[in-house]
């Protein structure tokens, strides 16, 4: 079994990149991190990362948490590697469950932000094609949403029905189903 | 007509994350008092491993709204301003009847829904304290597809003329939709007249598909013509397969299409079966039969066709299967030749019990079968006094000749559990002797004591002491985690295509 620190050591012998936001303001991190982004991993192997990434959908109070999040993910990748061959009857899925258990965790954590950095994140997290960052973000926002009325539902995020009494009635008899 | 479940029967332990507990089985809509303890067992095995539906109708984050934001944004519509797909990555994340009901919020979310794939799952639509069961029909014909994933849990269909026709109609509309996955377990059991509606085998576009505790369908009544062309994955579990032809149409249909098959794992377990044949798999990497029995104690039959990728192979039972390679039925005395190996096969698991004497002297002609098997996972059974032992002749190994995998590349053998029986013991002398590029030789000890610990001991460390032929002894053991035996089976890694290690060897 690799010790704990490898992941750490690979990361600091890896190349270092620079991310700029759209307030141009600069952050530095391994590659490791950046290429959980596969817009930035597009980049990197096309050579252009040379005088930093600029990244001017994305602001820097945002970018700081995306960062925050690749960080913690590309992490528990390479801990994930390094453990994966140990001597095991069930180990294997007592491993796979610690880590995943911890980044559950964080994601958690991660996610409690008011609901305008919930969106912002879900924009940055699409721009910046992190699969995992955007399917957690849509998650939360489905989650809200279940198992909720439309009323509900449009009061939690000032949805504006434009509908006339006519559709509304209409659709809700196309859709018995669901309101059943 | 219940599946009988055969006597002996061990299960994995909870350490492997077995037997279900109530919450899983109410996610299949099943009351944990309602079935006997036998078929709650068997329905538990499958439910732990059943591939759990992407969307939950419960929220899975914990804190499930965001609050208001602070700087002034608060009224605005940020939701609604999402592009379109990212509005559908929230939608296919949602139950079908949260996601339908999005259309009436207003003009930007009507017909969004039809757009997004959908999960379909029918332990979504369990009305609440009602005992009717879920029919999630009017959803699945409301929506044009594709359905990434539909999961049948809990139906509780009956042998009635209505729910025959239901399911039919289900699958029939089904078929158009463009499905990718589909779990399908009967509920509560498999009735005589309830089979696996025919329908469901127009269903082409699946990929995956997990079929449990059903009586698989009457062949003569399917349709003609390939069925699943595109199928990679199989799990049959608890299935009741009273017909030979079915067995041959689920691995090798695809054959009577002339182009390359698609199937990558297929796995049975707990299932009656009579023949398990990989006739024409150019595709097959893994077949595992599981704990599967016949009518009427008849010996399953192995076959092995043409199978050029099947890299992973168990768990076979020396004289209790029946093992044919392409037409040659594999006997004790079989000299092995390219028309009786498979060369692709380099993970092999067998089981067998070492007192009974039939099962040991076909476990030489077994592996003379794969001779470039490198990792061998051997599941020692448990003795029943009520069966036929035998002692092995001294000579039994010398005289069974050179066994190829055994002397050119056996890396690893594990023998769980190991119960010290002398024919284990010679077994494991001659790998000791005879396997050249041997790295672990690991014993998974018993839990328990041994009849005659002194005489374990001295054989152990006669084997530990032996000429190992790789130079040194590579002696290892371990406790097993299994407090009354058993096997580590598990649906969940032996379908990990990622996952090398499905018998937990390495």
């Amino acid at each position: 079994m690799a010790s704990a620190g490898s992941g750490d050591e690979k990361a600091a012998a890896a190349a270092m990149i620079t991310l700029i936001s759209s307030d141009n303001e600069k952050f530095e991190v391994t590659e490791a991190t950046a290429t959980l982004s596969q817009t930035i991993r597009h980049m990197i192997e096309d050579g252009c990362t040379d005088g930093g990434v600029p990244l001017p959908n994305v602001t820097s109070k945002i970018l700081a948490r995306v960062i925050e999040y690749c960080k913690k993910h590309a992490t528990a990748a390479a801990g994930e590697e390094g453990s994966s061959s140990s001597f095991s009857d069930a180990a294997f899925l007592e491993v796979d469950r610690a880590f995943l258990e911890e980044l559950e965790e964080f994601d958690d954590a991660f996610l409690e932000v008011d609901r305008a950095t919930l969106f912002d994140l879900i924009l940055a997290a699409n721009y910046l094609d992190i699969k995992g960052l955007l399917n957690l973000t849509c998650q939360k926002v489905a989650d809200s949403v279940k198992g909720k009325t439309p009323e509900q539902i449009r009061e939690m995020y000032n949805i504006v029905n434009d509908l006339t009494p006519e559709e509304e009635a209409e659709i809700r008899r196309e859709t018995q189903w669901a309101f059943e | 007509m219940a599946i009988p479940i055969p006597g002996g029967v061990c299960w994995p332990r909870p350490s492997c994350r077995l037997g279900a507990d109530d919450a899983t089985a109410r996610r299949h809509g099943l009351d944990p008092d309602l079935l006997d303890p036998r078929k709650e067992k068997v329905l538990g095995f499958l439910y732990t491993f059943l591939p759990a539906p992407p969307v939950s109708a419960a929220a899975t984050l914990s804190c499930a709204a965001a609050p208001e934001s602070e700087d002034g944004e608060g009224g605005a519509d940020r939701i609604s301003a999402l592009p379109d797909d990212l509005l559908r990555h929230v939608l296919a994340r949602l139950p079908a009847k949260d996601g339908a009901r999005t259309a009436v919020l207003s003009t930007r979310w009507r017909g969004l829904w039809h757009t997004a794939p959908l999960v379909l799952v029918d332990a979504h639509f369990l009305p609440l304290g009602a005992a009717r069961p879920p029919r999630p029909g009017a959803a699945l014909a409301a929506h044009p597809g594709p359905i990434p994933f539909v999961s049948l849990t809990c139906g509780f269909y009956d042998d009635a003329d209505a729910d025959r026709a239901a399911l039919e109609r289900l699958f029939t509309l089904l078929a158009t939709k463009g499905v990718d996955e589909l779990v399908f377990v009967n509920r509560p059991w498999p009735l005589p007249g309830l089979r696996l509606p025919a329908a469901l085998f127009g269903c082409a576009s699946l990929r995956r598909l997990h079929l449990g505790a059903w009586v698989l369908p009457d062949w003569a009544k399917l349709p003609r013509g390939p069925s699943f062309p595109n199928l990679q994955e199989l799990v049959l579990g608890a299935v009741v397969m009273d017909n030979l032809d079915l067995l041959f149409v689920a691995l090798c249909l695809p054959r009577a299409r002339c182009c390359s098959q698609s199937l990558r794992s297929v796995q049975f377990c707990l299932s009656m079966v009579e023949e398990v044949a990989a006739v024409n798999a150019p595709c097959l990497e893994r077949l595992f039969i599981w704990r599967c029995w016949s009518h009427h104690g008849r010996r399953i039959k192995i076959g092995l066709g043409h199978a050029p990728r099947l890299d992973m192979l168990g768990y076979l039972e020396p004289g209790v299967h029946e093992l044919e390679i392409g037409n040659t039925i594999i006997k004790s005395g079989t000299k092995p030749s390219p028309r009786t190996t498979v060369p692709a096969v380099r993970t092999l698991a067998l089981s067998l019990n070492f007192a009974v004497y039939s099962e040991v002297k076909m476990l030489p002609s077994f592996l003379k079968c794969f001779p470039n098997v490198e990792t061998l996972c051997v599941e020692s059974e448990v003795t029943h006094e009520d069966e036929p032992i035998g002692t092995l002749d001294l000579k039994f190994w010398q005289e069974s000749g050179p066994i190829e995998c055994v002397q050119w590349h056996l890396k690893t053998l594990v023998l769980r559990e190991f119960h010290g029986e002398q024919n284990e013991f010679d077994f494991l002398m001659y790998v000791a002797e005879n396997a050249r590029v041997l790295e672990n030789m690991v014993l998974v000890l018993k839990i328990g004591r041994y009849s005659a610990p002194e005489e374990v001991a001295c054989k152990f460390m006669a084997l530990d002491s032996a000429r190992w032929a790789s130079g040194g002894s590579k002696l290892k053991s371990l406790l097993s985690r299994l407090r009354d035996g058993g096997s580590l089976w598990s649906l969940k890694a032996g379908c990990d295509l990622s996952f090398g290690d499905p018998f937990f060897c390495l």
